[in-house]
């Protein structure tokens, strides 16, 4: 079946009406650099598409110590503020000019691994994802978001339409390594945000894209860097740990031996990075 | 669904096409209006043939249901063509035979057109980033930096024209 | 400078640069007929497989179809792309009849009227099949109750009675026992796609007079046709090729795959048929690079001087050899590399497997030859105490050589070249090496 109609709404409340409307058959689709190229070569064959480009979803608010994305501001919009300079490093670091044009901050929370790098450095920083449906609206961590390959904690009418992002964190790296320097898919993405008491590490948030079925957080190499003050016999418990701990897969990018490896070299190279 | 009209601005004047839903705008450039400049490579988003201008920002037409760009502004190589003669860019990419078999130029030279318009005097740094999403095999990258480095120079101190 | 030169020297604006950088140069998909109908292929999902049944009944039923095209539908089914030059025997199926050999295989091709409905009625079609062993190792499948991939129950291609490209010069078991040292090395490449920007693709087009004229960016225009008019047993008086127009190639284009099912649809509904390939089929099931295998020994004196060199290479041809039985010729007359050894054996398989048929590409057979000899020469180089430069201008040929093949060098360039990259890097050279020249030998030089 081709398509055989295209929905454009022009706000939140249209397009929940059309969720309503149309059921979890409708495919909903932001900036198109995911869900296009499935269509444009017959793998994807949906049958209604509702294009969230016009439904005033886009742009970025400061709301104290929120700052308030909404889920179709393109990356080239994140790329421009400077609230967040790790959310900077990892629009910078994804795709090319012109899908940076088109793809969505919520767009890259569907993004299968091992796309998604903004989705990586949210994660670490401990962003929480508003949701709208029929029955109103809910927040949660990030970290809840994420259910398994593709899936995730949305119910079939509920819409992403916010990320909130807390501003206060400074300490930060992004690391992504690619085959190439730019417009590249990840071997793995590290991102770090730490805070510290006392010139020690009080909380730590380590998040590796392409090294799980989607954006992960490495509990035990966050904990071997909890109340040290990042001295490299830390760094390197935190480097072994997330090694252990990563469930990176192999594609035509990486085997999964070489992303295992490359996570301890880039956890341990990010952290350095913090320190430095 | 039945078709749908969808009107857009193309060299200078409004056009109106009909189309099925969800045709992409490369689709509708290269079979319905003849602008074959806008190519295909892979109508995946991978390889940058296909770049063109919306509202001036460089975007890839596969990517694009053309029902998202009613009413804007849409740039393509045919439109930035003089009617004789060529642009600057386009004669630094004769100039430094920034092309081999050609099939990648037109969206090097879209982007490159993006680039000069937003910075007249980029670095060579700045060059390299914004040509990252367009592929050349014949791995011509050199001398296409070269090329937008010389239509920079060329264009100095009066940006370049449309 | 003569004065009768006005282009040697001189720079030379390329002629179709205005049509590049404008964009009016034509390539094949920019054309648009009226009335044009779009191709898409039903490809084999196993990596090798029987076929038991094929259901097109929901295909024939989406909106657009028009028809579909199986094996039956084509006049000379089983093709060898290199037959034009002699190469037996013909084993490529246009369409696959009862058997798959490789994840991609055609199977049916479908026409409608946009690429949509193509599309749409491809995934429709019903495959029952049964699935077989695979092999994926040039020598896995050389072992003795391998998977057979051929249509003829042998792995390997046969030259002349032959299962390997054979060069015999010299004695190199004599060489190798009176050696100071023997170097061996086993080297592996990997296939790569040529991922020209431009996808391979044809338009097919009926005319008045009875003739179809095809639009193709085929890198072998005359090769398409031939092979076009073989598969359906047409006059080559018929067809007219336009081509020249080629969006990257590389060798990637130089295989007749799309041209004959376009012109027998373009036959069957008297209407143009397009098919290009998608970015997806041009990655997974157009012919790549072979991957190789390459044994390599060598006999060394303790001076550097390689007097015998044994190889036994084995390219992975895929399920078709299409044109690698020709890259192994190539591979065996190059594989002692441009040096000058007395004793060579050399023994160079082409192998069927169950991975996507390889073909051209850049220098092939050739390009990973070298690969091989120039880390052996690195490896000798080590063992023996001399730099990678000595190495290779100790053992240069020069002019009036023989090559194992039996080939006289002429025109040799190799200690020129070096002597110029050495130059060029700043890398002094010894007197010995910076007088070197290819010029021939004197009596009795080594």
């Amino acid at each position: 079946m081709t398509v055989r109609e295209y929905l454009s709404p022009r706000s939140l409340p249209e397009a929940l009406s059309l969720m309503e409307r149309y059921g979890p058959d409708l495919l909903v689709m932001a900036g198109g650099t995911v869900a296009m190229p499935l269509i444009n070569d017959g793998i994807s064959l949906p049958e209604r598409v509702m294009g969230l480009r016009h439904a005033g979803l886009d742009g970025i608010a400061q709301r104290g110590d929120v700052l308030g994305i909404g889920a179709a501001t393109t990356l080239t919009q994140l790329l421009a503020q400077d609230a967040v300079p790790l959310l900077r490093e990892a629009a910078r670091n994804t795709a090319s000019w012109s899908i940076r044009n088109m793809g969505t901050v919520g767009g890259n929370l569907f993004t299968p691994p091992p796309g998604g790098d903004v989705a990586v450095a949210l994660l670490a920083l401990d962003a929480r994802v508003r949701l709208a449906g029929p029955r109103g609206e809910r927040t949660l961590p990030l970290a809840d978001f994420f259910t398994g390959f593709m899936t995730n904690a949305l119910a079939e009418d509920e819409l992403l339409v916010e990320i909130q992002v807390p501003t206060t964190v400074r300490e930060t790296a992004f690391i992504k390594f690619g085959r190439k320097h730019a417009n590249t898919p990840a071997v793995v993405t590290v991102a770090i945000a730490v805070e510290r008491r006392d010139g020690r590490i009080g909380t730590a948030r380590i998040a590796l894209g392409a090294a799980g079925p989607h954006p992960i957080r490495v509990a035990d190499a966050e904990a071997a860097i909890v109340g040290s003050a990042l001295e490299s016999d830390a760094i390197q418990r935190a480097a072994d740990a997330a090694m252990r701990e990563c469930r990176p897969f192999t594609d035509a990018i990486a085997t999964e031996w070489y992303r295992r490896r490359m996570v301890g070299v880039f956890v341990k190279r990010a952290l350095e990075r913090v320190v430095a | 669904m039945a078709s749908t009209i969808v009107t857009f601005e193309l060299a200078g004047r409004e056009v109106e096409v009909m189309v099925k839903p969800m045709t992409t705008l490369q689709a509708v450039l290269r079979y319905q209006l003849g602008f074959t400049s806008v190519k295909e490579g892979c109508r995946q988003g991978g390889c940058g043939s296909c770049t063109v201008l919306v509202d001036g920002e460089p975007m890839m037409s596969c990517l694009l249901p053309v029902e998202d760009v009613a009413g804007r502004r849409v740039t393509t190589l045919e439109t930035i063509t003089p009617d004789e003669g060529v642009h600057p860019i386009q004669q630094a990419f004769i100039d430094h035979t920034a092309f081999q078999c050609g099939y990648c130029t037109p969206g090097m030279i879209m982007i490159s057109k993006a680039l000069l318009d937003h910075d007249p005097h980029p670095t060579r740094e700045a060059i390299v980033d914004a040509l990252a999403g367009n592929l050349c095999r014949c791995t011509g990258y050199e001398p296409i930096v070269a090329a937008v480095e010389g239509a920079a120079q060329a264009t100095a101190g009066k940006g370049a024209p449309r | 400078m003569s004065p009768a030169l006005n282009v040697v020297g001189r720079s030379v604006a390329r002629s179709d640069g205005i049509g590049h950088v404008t964009g009016r140069t034509q390539y094949t998909t920019d054309h648009v007929f009226p009335g044009m109908l779009h191709l898409k292929i039903v490809r084999s999902p196993a990596h090798h497989a029987r076929i038991r049944h094929i259901d097109l009944s929901e295909a024939e039923r989406v909106p657009g179809f028009v028809r579909a095209l199986t094996y039956r539908d084509v006049p000379h089914n089983v093709y060898t792309i290199l037959g034009l030059i002699g190469v037996e025997p013909e084993e490529e199926f246009v369409l696959a009849e009862d058997r798959l050999r490789y994840k991609g295989e055609p199977i049916v091709a479908i026409v409608a009227e946009s690429e949509e409905a193509a599309l749409d009625a491809v995934a429709r079609v019903k495959l029952d099949l049964e699935e077989l062993p695979a092999v994926f190792d040039v020598e896995e499948a050389l072992k003795p109750g391998a998977p057979i991939v051929t249509h003829w129950g042998n792995n390997t291609f046969m030259y002349e009675g032959h299962p390997c490209r054979r060069v015999r010069f010299g004695d190199v078991e004599e060489a190798f026992a009176r050696a100071d040292h023997i170097v061996e090395g086993v080297y592996d490449t990997k296939p790569i796609e040529h991922a020209a920007i431009e996808t391979t693709a044809c338009i097919a087009v009926p005319e008045a007079n009875g003739r179809y004229t095809v639009y193709t960016n085929s890198q072998a225009v005359y090769f398409s046709l031939d092979n076009t008019a073989i598969i359906l047993q047409i006059p080559g008086n018929r067809l007219h090729f336009v081509g020249g127009t080629v969006g990257g190639g590389f060798g990637g284009k130089v295989d007749v795959i799309v041209e004959p099912l376009a012109t027998l649809a373009a036959i069957k509904t008297n209407r143009p048929v397009k098919y290009a390939y998608s970015r997806s089929e041009e990655m997974q099931v157009s012919s790549t690079r072979s991957a190789w295998r390459i044994y390599v020994k060598d006999g060394v004196t303790r001076d550097g001087h390689i007097i015998a060199r044994k190889v036994t290479s084995y390219a992975d041809s895929g399920a078709y050899s299409r044109q690698t039985p020709y890259a192994l010729t190539k591979h065996a007359a190059n594989a002692a590399g441009p040096y000058a050894i007395p004793n060579v054996s050399i023994d160079a398989y082409c192998v069927y497997t169950n991975r996507v048929p390889s073909s051209a590409m850049r220098g092939f057979g050739i390009t990973m030859a070298s690969f091989a000899i120039e880390v052996q020469m690195d490896k000798i180089a080590e063992l023996v105490g001399l730099d990678p430069w000595s190495i290779r201008f100790i053992n240069a040929y020069r002019d009036g050589d023989v090559k194992p093949h039996r080939k006289v060098v002429e025109d040799a360039t190799l200690i020129e070249t070096m002597q110029a990259a050495a130059a060029l890097v700043g890398h002094d050279l010894p007197a010995e090496f910076r007088t070197m020249t290819s010029a021939p030998r004197h009596a009795g030089e080594e």
